[in-house]
């Protein structure tokens, strides 16, 4: 069974120990490299007033991701800001594509990206977008394995439309199907 | 035996026959799954705690102490955060609800079951008592 939540969920979070203390909370998501996964998050301290943390906190040290809560072994699993902020992208637009435009290959419009889809595994993969189209309801866009992304759009196969859903509960299912037909594509 | 019932039961000290207490609460070992100590009201002095080694029999009307003795004081830094009210949370992020009471082995203290408004979670499921959250594992 695979867990899929949307990246605006995940912020602010709380950060708690497995010794139940809330240490902090998600402030943002740092996507890796070609975007395709997410490196770890920045956080911010617990309470209205905190600020950004000196602190962050690398995938690997997320015990468990849940609807209510990023749970941490200890305190001490944290690291420096920057070790985890380095890990990001460097090409444009990376992982933080809200509000690009999704373009076919044959340059149909999609819509707007309003939200990122991740999927909560060994780990945290980046799986679809949440787009605004044109016209009518927001749906969810199924992407490859992974995904150039350059610039203020991106261009997904005129196919990925067949995979199109408004539900997330049933969006699991197309994401895997999705990259069953593009396998071979989605490799580098 | 659950929290509730066992609460402001009377602490009765068998060398003298003295009503030396009430309960006022349970100190909980999240990690051995143990009451370790009982919160006192009503005391003389200042003794505030009774060691579970200082117990000599949880029975169904009152708590048994050899003497007065047994009564301790609590020092700054002793774990005495009440588990009853807190917020559950798994080791996967899932909040399960509030800790409603607490069912308990008055023989051992060994903590059963924890008591929420959607069931019971094992009382050997906890990992860490926190100022957030009661963490439990995921079963």
């Amino acid at each position: 069974m695979s867990i899929l939540m949307r990246a605006t969920e995940v912020a602010k979070r709380p950060v708690v120990t497995l010794l139940g203390e809330d240490v902090a909370q998600i402030k943002d998501i740092v996507y890796d490299g070609n975007g395709g996964h997410v490196a770890g998050f920045t956080l911010a301290g617990r309470g209205m007033f905190a600020g950004p943390l000196k602190t962050a906190l690398g995938w690997e040290s997320v015990h468990g991701l849940g609807p209510d809560a990023v749970m941490i072994a200890s305190e001490d699993v944290l690291m420096a800001r920057e070790a985890v902020v380095d890990r990001a992208s460097r090409t444009p637009g990376g992982g933080d594509v809200l509000g690009s435009r999704v373009l076919t290959e044959t340059g149909t419009d999609l819509g707007k990206v309003v939200d990122v889809i991740l999927e909560v595994g060994s780990e945290l993969d980046v799986v679809g977008y949440e787009v605004d189209p044109p016209e009518g309801k927001k749906v969810f866009l199924p992407l490859p394995d992974t995904l150039a992304v350059s610039g203020e759009q991106l261009i997904v196969p005129d196919a990925a439309r067949e995979f199109v859903t408004d539900d997330l509960a049933g969006f699991g299912a197309a994401v895997t199907a999705y990259r069953a037909r593009f396998e071979g594509k989605a490799s580098p | 035996m659950r929290f509730s019932e066992a609460n402001g039961q009377k602490v009765v000290s068998t060398s003298d026959a003295v009503t030396v207490a009430k309960v006022a609460g349970f100190v909980v070992d999240p990690k051995t799954a143990q009451v370790v100590a009982l919160r006192l009201k009503k005391t003389e002095g200042d003794a505030d705690l009774l060691l579970w080694t200082g117990v000599a029999s949880f029975g169904p009307d009152a708590v048994t102490v050899a003497s007065p003795e047994a009564l301790t004081r609590s020092e700054r830094g002793d774990l005495t955060r009440p588990v009853v009210g807190a917020r559950l949370l798994s080791e996967r992020g899932v909040e399960l609800g509030e800790v409603k009471d607490v069912e308990f082995d008055p023989a051992t203290g060994a903590v059963r079951a924890l008591l929420t408004k959607r069931g019971e979670i094992a009382g050997d499921r906890m990992m860490g008592l926190g100022s957030y959250a009661l963490v439990v594992s995921a079963d």
